[in-house]
């Protein structure tokens, strides 16, 4: 057996998985980025071609006070997401092994029930919940003797805000909560046990031992959890009743409202790649973990 | 002392997270077998007190319904029949074989799970309505298998290392050819792996709304996210129809779901501690 004689194997079983990425994520990333050059209209749709405008589109974008502060208010939607829906996931997942085992069986069913609920279903009870009429969230508030009939929680763009997000972690808690509870449970027993031997107190064995176990677990969770909550789109464009106005624009509806709604596709193209880019720097490093993995 | 206070305190904050994390489930159950008017009343009852399917038989019977239910089978079938046969052969290729440019395939495949779907509708829509195949469920499918491919290649990819080589080796040297040492070694001991994926290709396939949302504009076209969606008019919203269909659409995916998650969850974090 000669190792250095080509083998054509390996190359044949994943060209079709390649074709297939290449053709409907490989092609469209290329026709995103020479998009964002363009000025592609309405116009541009009939005669089947852009017209090159080099840096314009980034350029409007970059000098539009609008784009910065949606920029902001995605970022900070992000962070709020992230850090709620991982903090109350470890919380209660480091509290899940200290739970009797009946409380926590019916605790990982609900995860798991909530973690099966399909995105739309998830919405619409959480849009029921909070509705403008006969919600059961405002008959609970009016029975603390409070007066709310008919409240519109998505007038004011910060108990708007808080609802679409408590919808979004609410659907993302049970898989990092399940996660870093079967991450805790893969810890070596042995390993705390002969720690607690040689006199290390609870603290010093979850900051020696446990932590520095589950660090990647968190590493992952937290990268997936940015990069999904960064581009929610189907809650606000929902909970808004398919047009949010301009206070609910996060940058995935705002590429979204430049492109379907104005027809502005090059505009749109060009803020869908600023995402992308900022995407990829936040999350940079989960990348590199995964490819690590890859090699083994 | 403090162990029993620790997990008394434990136990609180689990039965609470029981109670906050279940009543949106809870609720949407019991609505959607409340009558009419004990849903339309200001003073909601955590407990119903009356029973009723009438909000089923409406939603059933509700334009749409069937040929939604219809289009969700088609478009979930294909998917992943057509996902799972293109990543056994891929995830096989990544996890059992050497060779030149392996890091750059696995690069970008995990590169483009990073990739923000909402970032990529307008190509997109502009690359398949050129194909034609906006407002068809291939357009549809043929989306679908890319985005769910990157997660089931790594995903099989995780199943296979675990398998140890040592078996297929053993085969090799009784005589079996490489196919062979697959076929009759390595499927069997993957098939565990392979169901859990292809359910969890499915609940994606089933759940996905935006990119079909975007490519299918005709009503006959719908699926079941798109369907839910339009329950909500200028008139208001029928909650009590909404609920019963929204039970409805969530049912098949508890079932499957509970059969893997904990496939799904040991998964993601089985690699990652191990490694």
């Amino acid at each position: 057996m000669n190792p250095r004689r080509f083998k054509p194997w390996p190359y044949l079983l994943i060209a079709p998985s390649l074709l297939a990425l290449g053709l409907i994520l490989g092609f469209p990333v290329y026709k995103l980025i020479s998009l964002s050059f363009e000025r592609y209209g309405l116009a541009e749709i009939i005669a089947g071609k852009g017209v090159f405008v080099g840096l314009d589109n980034f350029k409007e974008t970059f000098t539009d006070p609008e784009f910065w502060k949606i920029l902001e208010r995605t970022l900070l939607f992000t962070l709020g997401m992230v850090s709620v829906s991982i903090i109350v996931g470890a919380w209660l997942a480091h509290l899940m092994v200290k739970m009797h085992p009946g409380i926590r069986n019916v605790l990982n069913g609900v995860l798991i029930l909530v973690w099966a609920m399909p995105q739309l279903v998830s919405i619409s009870v959480w849009r029921w919940l909070f509705s403008f009429d006969f919600s059961i969230v405002t008959a609970l508030v009016n029975s603390l003797g409070f007066e709310m009939d008919n409240h519109n929680y998505f007038v004011n763009t910060l108990s708007g805000f808080l609802i679409i997000g408590g919808c979004v972690a609410w659907g993302a808690l049970p898989f990092i909560t399940i996660s870093i509870y079967a991450a805790l449970t893969q810890v070596p027993k042995d390993l705390i046990e002969a720690a607690e031997i040689d006199g290390a107190n609870p603290r010093q064995v979850f900051r020696n031992i446990i932590l520095p176990m589950l660090l990647p677990v968190y590493i992952i969770l937290i990268s997936l959890s940015t990069i999904w909550d960064f581009q929610v789109f189907s809650h606000i464009w929902i909970f808004l009743d398919s047009r949010p106005s301009a206070e609910y624009y996060t940058m995935a509806i705002y590429a979204f409202q430049k492109s379907f709604g104005l027809s502005e596709y090059g505009k749109g193209a060009a803020i869908s790649l600023i995402m992308i880019f900022a995407l990829i720097g936040v999350t940079g490093y989960y990348l590199r973990q995964m490819m690590r993995m890859g090699d083994e | 002392m403090k162990r029993t206070s620790s997990s008394i305190f434990s136990n609180v904050s689990g039965i609470f997270a029981i109670v906050l994390m279940g009543f949106p489930v809870y609720w949407m159950v019991t609505t959607s077998f409340k009558p009419k008017g004990d849903i339309l009343s200001t003073n909601p009852t955590i407990f119903p007190h009356s029973f009723s399917l009438s909000n089923y038989v409406e939603a059933i019977t509700k334009e749409g319904f069937s040929k939604a239910l219809m289009n969700s089978v088609i478009v979930v079938f294909f998917t992943v029949i057509i996902s799972l046969f293109v990543a056994l052969f891929a995830s096989i290729a990544v996890a059992r074989m050497k060779f030149k440019g392996k890091r750059i395939y696995v690069a970008s495949i995990l590169l483009v799970q990073m990739l923000p779907l909402s970032a990529l509708l307008i190509p997109l829509y502009l690359l398949l309505s050129k194909l034609n195949l906006t407002d068809k469920l291939a357009g549809v499918v043929l989306t679908y298998i890319a985005f769910i491919l990157p997660f089931v290649v790594w995903t099989l990819r995780g199943f296979l290392v675990n398998i140890p080589t040592e078996l297929e080796e053993a085969a090799l040297v009784d005589g079996c050819t490489k196919p062979q040492a697959y076929r009759l070694v390595l499927f069997p001991l993957m098939a565990p792996g392979l169901v859990a994926t292809a359910i969890f290709a499915f609940i994606q396939a089933w759940n996905e709304f935006l990119l079909a949302y975007i490519l299918l504009s005709s009503q006959d076209k719908a699926t079941m996210p798109i369907w839910l969606a339009g329950f909500t008019n200028r008139f208001g919203t029928d909650w009590g129809p909404l609920m019963a269909a929204s039970t409805l659409t969530a049912i098949p995916v508890v079932i499957f779901f509970s059969l893997i998650q904990d496939k799904i969850a040991t998964g993601v974090t089985a690699g990652a501690v191990k490694g």
